[in-house]
């Protein structure tokens, strides 16, 4: 974690209210690594007092630079959309925890619905990058809103679905699961909360139909059950999700930013997550 | 099941104090520069076993001058003398631990930690905070680790830290904030307690106890009786007359008095129709709440002979030296923070540039100097409950 002033580089409307930004900031693109984000201090000194949090959605660890990817949603981001190359902003980061790959899958799925395409972003390029298989399942309410096949590898696997049909399968991204379920051998999602419950649902039955196999569970007759939410409980997996929620500090200091964990245990978004492993989350309380 | 959070040491370059075995006296250091020597052990220097004892602010602006000259400590009283003026309010950072490099808590006045109940909290539901014109509105409802839990897990950590820590004790009966003061007594790392009587979100208790002025004496005279430890009261704004309660909470034997908490308030979420906080309710904080909390310091300060610590929407030096000006001893920096965490080292060096160049050679000359002339020159009216404020 770190505060550090970033140059804007380059400034694109991707999709209809929807910005890809380039900053020079080489600290970060060394740092970061996928799930990770960083927490922005807009350039409205006076009327806005909250940082705002954007997942590291590309790093280029050669030239140190980093892309988030965000929609304009109210004052805050349309001060950073209007920032113009050349001007520096203030980042703190890179912040909360990444996603954890197991070093022994070799097919990754993700599943991104809408903006939650900035969440695994990263991790697409760092999948590749390690030779692992990668298919990202898309899920947009319409054509428009569809993530351009041109700003991801063509390594990548890339399926639609949209909720009106107008590209790709028609529905909701979480229909298309079901197919890549078994070739997968882990998934990662970044959406919205329905869609990341559904998801959990999947994983869960998932576990339960294959009776969970974990690799190297059994030790001298006993099993060792890594602590919950470790990192190693995560790599074994099948399904982590990065998950949103309106933040104050963005370090855990403020508790602003929960998620309700099992056991009636809150979650901080931005240090325990934003990335958690499907059965950490208490997904019928809705928090 | 409730895990245990990873066990973190900070990262940031630590003095041991000469005493870590007891309840470290409070000593100043000078502020600006790190190349000054050390200040000899003063008159706050107790053994380990003993209490703390006041030290006359003569002697006190003898011995701590600042490399540019300028003395920075506050008496907040009952021994707890702070290094410089500029104290983080509670909720905004955590436990002191959670910026990690990105702030140095020792250049902090002091620390008051997140709000600490009896047993254990999990707070109010999501969404907890969001940006309102000019500031923030926030409902955590409290959700901390309990008394034991804090004890546990920070105090041995702060016993090792220069700046003192001061822990914000809430409750929902007088039972419970007796409760939790009878705990910390005597623990190593904690310097002090700021009662919070005042918390907005909770649904019992909190606010109850800072709108009724007999209330606010009853809880906060228990607490003298069970506790050494010098004692801050904070004070909710949401009142008709902040002035009664302040005097009755001098009367209760508070050693300082902090103010303001939140306003409460609400914020509408436009596309679902209905109430964006998941508890309804929250707190206003930041530059928003400013004008209030300077007329409130500025009441009590007129009201009251014990130190008040100003807070509500501090960001800048400019900021603090209004406080100041009101009649604050000391601020607390919250919000602020959350935008930039540098902002309460700045305020130290920006307090100490202001009073070198105009001439003050303490921070405490310039409280109270837009304060009407004369000792009491309002005077404080009787205790009045449920009638309309007048100024």
């Amino acid at each position: 974690m770190r505060l550090l002033s970033a140059e804007l580089v380059e400034s694109r409307e991707i999709l209809p209210g929807q910005y890809l930004q380039t900053y020079l900031a080489p600290d970060l693109a060394l740092a970061a690594k996928s799930g990770q984000f960083v927490h922005m201090r807009t350039p409205d000194y006076s009327g806005l007092v909250l940082r705002r949090p954007f997942s590291v959605n590309t790093a280029d660890r050669a030239r140190g630079l980093i892309t988030i990817h965000f929609r304009i949603t109210g004052k805050g981001s349309e001060w950073i959309a209007r920032s113009r190359p050349g001007e520096r902003l203030e980042m703190l980061g890179p912040l909360g925890r990444p996603f954890e790959v197991d070093p022994r899958s070799r097919h990754i799925l993700l599943i991104a619905g809408g903006l939650g395409i900035a969440g695994v972003r990263l991790l697409a390029d760092e999948a590749l990058e390690e030779g692992r298989r990668v298919v990202l399942l898309f899920g947009a309410t319409r054509a428009a809103e569809v993530y351009p096949s041109a700003l991801l590898p063509d390594e990548v696997e890339y399926v639609v679905a949209t909720d009106d049909g107008s590209v790709g399968q028609d529905g909701f991204v979480t229909a298309l699961v079901p197919e890549y379920e078994a070739w997968a051998d882990q998934a990662f999602a970044c959406g919205p909360f329905a869609m990341l419950k559904a998801l959990a649902r999947l994983a869960a039955g998932r576990d339960a139909r294959l009776g969970v196999a974990r690799l190297g569970g059994k030790r001298r007759g006993r099993s060792r059950t890594p602590a919950l939410g470790s990192a190693m409980a995560r790599r074994h997996s099948f399904l982590q999700v990065s998950m949103e929620q309106h933040m104050g500090c963005a370090v855990g200091a403020c508790l602003g930013c929960v998620v309700m964990g099992v056991g009636s245990a809150p979650q901080r978004v931005c240090r325990e997550g934003p990335v958690f492993a499907s059965d950490e989350v208490d997904w019928e309380i809705g928090w | 099941m409730r895990r245990t959070p990873a066990k973190r040491r900070p990262t940031v370059r630590r003095i041991k104090p000469a005493i870590v075995s007891g309840r470290r006296p409070v000593t100043a250091r000078p502020a600006t520069s790190g190349t000054t020597a050390p200040t000899a052990p003063g008159p706050s220097r107790t053994p380990a076993t003993a209490r703390y004892e006041s030290v006359p602010a003569s002697e006190s602006a003898a011995t701590r001058v600042s490399g540019a000259g300028v003395d920075l400590s506050v008496d907040l009283g009952r021994g707890l003398v702070l290094e410089n003026p500029v104290l983080v309010a509670s909720g905004t950072f955590g436990y002191g631990v959670e910026y990690g490099d990105v702030v140095d808590v020792q250049a902090l006045g002091a620390i008051c930690c997140k709000g600490t109940t009896l047993r254990p909290r999990i707070g109010n539901q999501p969404p907890r905070v969001t940006e309102t014109p000019a500031g923030m509105l926030n409902s955590i409802g409290l959700q901390n680790p309990g008394v034991d839990g804090v004890i546990e897990k920070y105090a041995p950590l702060w016993a090792t830290w220069r700046g003192p820590v001061i822990v914000n004790v809430a409750g929902e009966s007088i039972e419970d904030y007796v409760g939790v003061v009878r705990k910390l007594e005597g623990v190593p790392g904690i310097a002090g307690i700021e009662l919070n009587i005042s918390c907005p979100n909770v649904g019992k208790g909190g606010l109850q106890f800072a709108v009724d002025a007999e209330a606010a004496q009853a809880v906060t005279a228990a607490v003298r009786a069970e506790t050494e430890l010098p004692l801050m009261v904070k004070l909710s704004p949401n009142v008709a007359d902040v002035r009664a309660i302040a005097r009755a909470i001098e009367e209760g034997g508070a050693d300082s008095i902090s103010a303001i908490n939140t306003l409460s308030g609400i914020a509408v979420d436009l596309h679902a129709r209905r109430p964006l906080l998941g508890n309804v309710y929250g707190g206003v904080s930041g530059p928003a709440i400013k004008p209030i909390a300077l007329r409130v310091v500025y009441e009590v300060a007129q009201a009251v002979d014990i130190p008040v610590v100003g807070i509500g929407g501090i960001g800048s030096t400019e900021d603090a030296l209004e406080f100041f000006f009101v009649g604050a001893s000391a601020v607390q920096v919250g919000t602020a923070i959350f935008a930039d965490p540098t902002v309460p080292a700045r305020i130290v060096d920006g307090l100490a540039r202001y009073c070198a160049e105009h001439g003050y050679g303490s921070v405490a000359e310039l409280v109270g100097l837009a304060l009407p002339k004369g000792p009491r020159a309002r005077p404080v009216p009787p205790s009045v409950k449920g009638v309309e404020y007048r100024p």
